[in-house]
């Protein structure tokens, strides 16, 4: 026993020393900060001429994407060391570390014959070298504005290992009008309110516009006749389409399941309202609840293998998860208030939604088994939620109170930081995140 | 009938009797509090609520300075930064809970009606030091773009950097041998302990904020003098390449005189030492709590020079919870931690150079996720 125990111990004392004699120093952290990582980003170098100002438009526009996403901060340029040279010159690191410049960003443009090319390199300055390689992008001088977007998502995705959401568009509802007699339009624009373009004229109510999973098609709820209705147009040719729905006397709400081959919507019949899925294919129907309350909002989960929506079924509106194709319901939604609207998030693993409680309204989100509940904003009206397509950020839309009260869009990181107004020319609501462009 | 009967049967009746007659029931009522409620109304309420809160705006973590009996109206005013806001003489309307804290900014008082505004205190529905408890004990966050353990006020005489130093100017009375870095004052940007979103701002609705009982005493007097270091200072962070050379040769020449003892291990590092380089370290590791890299946590290993700077580059040297693309971003965030907050060289005991000659640390973020 005793020697057991003394072998133990010796053990242990051999353990000890060799610990302090030789191995590294080890440590674990667990606490950094939350802060924009300060990037630099010289203007564009011009190549040749004509070049000049779109060199520097389109700096600007890469560093307001980097700004707007509330991870990055540009350091001005008047904070530079050394000027910056040229495309090809050698980093003056030493230059960069001095400011703190954590990322730098050069490039070079060039355009001729209606045609742009923009070269660029991302630094990684303390660590001393290139993140990623050189890229090349060649387009029309029309589309020099996609072509700073699609810079900054590879700025983007290269430091944050994520995707980018820049080059995508937003479809929604512009308003114009007094309240009491609004008039709604669809329209499509950049994710950043740039190059908007209507898509219907202003002759009927339209709410509530999807995009589809490859961002050709937009599905909307049309009151064209009076009753609601599911419309679908597509966004090139701007061409028309009424979906033939199973039939009852209002369908809306619709969505598009993930291979754009199935819409999934609510109808109502005989006074209740149930979700139906339709195969744009085929043609054919298939209900999918059958509970005598109103059950709305269906979202397709990213792989396609369930639905998540809202039901009333337990008296007051809350979030269900149900089979793709139908079949029991398990409720997700367990707190104070009232849940609507819910789209599942493209990473998959959390669901956004609307909830309403004590008077105010809050764009939040939970895990897909309910826990982890965050409440992101808070106001007098926020509806809507709908992510960008690297399930980042959530766009929705903020109506403001009283008689002059409008809707305008709003953007929020999912973190609950970075809130921000998404410029419109018009009041604008509903809004659908379209996918990244190809 | 036996005997047993009659007993069994008189011993019921007996129970019986006893408690219909009450007795077994009647007992001595349970000890219970009473406690006085009325009714107040809408009106009331709001009135109470007014009288209460004296600013909806005020910030909760600025606790303000004492009174300073002996200031006279001559002294600067304070900074824009440190001034809570003006106190009213009369009660402030109820808040709004929409618009008051997003769009009212605290104004810059004019040192004039500091001087003359004679605190006024609130009419007395709740004893002052209980007002003051029940704030202190919830503070509430500020909104500001960065999160951090120790939360920082915006210092508009520093430039940003890292770690916060003091203001060190060259003091021509030191002796001649005696170098001294010139370098300017610094310190964190402003940081908040945690996220706050929309939803979690303070509504100003029911709160009772700290009455500032008197002029707060001007800032500027607070500060303390640049102190003279009487050693060699290590360069900050936003020190020049050319300060960055002298530093270097600085610490080098500082590092010759320990060297023959730093061969052997010398005694353990004490836990400070430890949570020293720790902290050092923390600050510059930016955690983004939204992105998918914050589930994945690295080990990374580095050599130090004896000046405590880093030698060669950070290695890999595990990982888990995460994708390919995910653990390289986490690495790439550690990396960038360990470079840049050492880039003037980390203050190591010299003896103990063995110790911490090569180093491992793991940068775990499960925890950020969720602040």
């Amino acid at each position: 026993m005793i020697r057991k125990f003394l072998a133990v111990l010796a053990m242990f004392v051999w353990a000890d020393v060799a610990l302090a004699q030789s191995g590294p120093l080890r440590l674990t952290i667990t606490d950094g900060v939350i802060e924009p990582l300060p990037f630099a980003l010289p203007t564009f170098q011009p190549e040749g001429a004509g070049a000049e100002q779109v060199a520097a438009d389109l700096s600007q526009v890469i560093a307001s994407d980097l700004i707007g996403t509330g991870l990055f901060r540009q350091i001005p340029s008047s904070a530079f060391i050394s000027p910056y040279t040229g495309f090809s010159q050698p980093i003056a690191y030493a230059d960069w570390r001095a400011i703190n410049a954590q990322a730098l960003i050069t490039g070079a443009v060039a355009v001729s014959g209606g045609q742009v090319e923009v070269k660029f390199r991302l630094y990684d300055v303390f660590s001393g070298g290139e993140l990623g390689d050189g890229l090349r992008f060649v387009g029309s001088v029309d589309g020099w504005r996609r072509m700073a977007h699609k810079v900054a998502d590879t700025v983007y995705s290269r430091i944050t290992g994520e995707g980018g959401y820049f080059d995508s568009r937003v479809v929604f509802v512009a308003e114009t009008g007094p309240k009491d007699a609004r008039q709604k339009r669809l329209a499509i624009m950049d994710y950043d309110g740039a190059g908007v373009q209507y898509l219907t004229d202003s002759g009927t109510l339209v709410i509530a516009p999807r995009f589809s999973p490859s961002g050709d098609r937009v599905l909307y709820t049309t009151f064209e006749s009076g009753f609601p209705r599911i419309n679908m147009i597509d966004v090139a040719t701007v061409g028309r389409q009424q979906i033939t729905t199973a039939a009852g006397e209002m369908a809306f709400s619709p969505r598009f399941s993930r291979d754009g081959n199935q819409v999934i919507y609510s109808l109502s019949s005989g006074g209740n309202t149930d979700i139906w899925r339709t195969d744009l294919l085929t043609g054919q129907h298939t209900r999918l609840t059958s509970a005598p309350s109103i059950e709305t909002a269906p979202s397709f989960s990213p792989d396609g293998s369930q639905i998540v929506f809202e039901s009333d079924r337990s008296g007051s509106p809350q979030l269900y998860i149900m089979s793709a194709t139908g079949g029991e319901a398990r409720r997700i939604s367990f707190g104070d208030g009232r849940y609507g609207t819910p789209v599942w998030s493209p990473r998959g693993d959390l669901v956004a939604f609307t909830k309403q409680n004590a008077g105010r309204f809050h764009i939040g989100v939970m895990r897909t088994d309910g826990s982890e509940e965050r409440l992101l904003t808070a106001s007098f009206l926020d509806e809507g939620p709908t992510w960008s397509p690297n399930g980042r950020v959530l766009m929705f839309f903020r109506e403001t109170q009283g008689a002059a009260g409008a809707p305008s869009l709003y953007s929020v990181d999912i973190s609950g930081r970075n809130l921000r107004q998404v410029p419109t020319v018009t009041f604008a609501s509903d809004p659908s995140w379209g996918p990244l462009q190809r | 009938m036996s005997t047993g009967g009659y007993i069994s049967a008189v011993g019921h009746a007996a129970l019986i009797i006893w408690l219909l007659a009450g007795w077994g029931l009647s007992h001595d009522p349970l000890p219970f509090q009473v406690t006085e409620v009325s009714v107040v109304s809408g009106e009331e309420y709001e009135a109470i609520v007014a009288a209460r809160t004296p600013n909806p705006v005020a910030d909760a973590p600025i606790t303000p300075a004492l009174p300073e009996t002996d200031a006279t109206p001559e002294t600067p005013a304070p900074t824009e930064e440190a001034a809570p806001a003006q106190p009213q003489p009369e009660a402030a309307p109820a808040p709004e809970p929409d618009t008051a804290p997003e769009e009212v900014q605290p104004a810059p008082e004019p040192p004039a009606a500091v001087a003359e505004v004679a605190p006024v205190q609130p009419t007395a529905l709740i004893p002052p030091s209980a007002a003051v408890d029940n704030a202190s004990t919830t503070p509430q966050p500020r909104p500001a773009t960065r999160v951090a353990d120790t939360p920082s006020l915006p210092s508009p005489d520093a430039a940003v950097a890292p770690v916060e130093q003091a203001a060190v100017t060259p003091d021509t009375s030191t002796e001649a041998e005696t170098v001294v870095e010139e370098q300017e004052a610094a310190a964190p940007e402003e940081a908040t302990t945690e996220i706050v979103t929309e939803a979690e701002k303070p509504s100003g609705a029911v709160e009772s904020s700290i009455r500032p009982t008197a002029r707060p005493r001007p800032q500027a007097a607070e500060t303390k003098p640049a102190e003279t270091p009487a050693k060699p200072q290590t360069p900050a962070a936003s020190a020049t390449a050319t300060e960055d050379a002298v530093a270097a040769a600085v610490a080098a020449a500082a590092a010759s005189a320990p060297a023959a003892s730093s061969a052997q291990a010398g005694p353990p590092m004490t836990g400070g030492e430890k949570d020293a380089f720790r902290l050092a370290v923390n600050a510059c590791w930016n955690v983004d709590p939204g992105a998918e890299w914050a589930r994945v946590t690295v080990t990374v290993g580095f050599s130090l020079g004896q000046d405590g700077r880093v030698i060669g580059d950070v290695r890999m040297v595990s990982a888990s919870g995460g994708n390919d693309a995910q653990t390289s971003t986490a690495f790439q965030a550690a990396r960038r931690a360990i470079l840049r907050c050492g880039s003037s060289g980390y203050k190591l005991p010299p003896e103990k150079y063995d110790q911490w000659q090569n180093v491992e640390i793991t940068f775990d973020p499960s925890g950020m996720r969720l602040r």
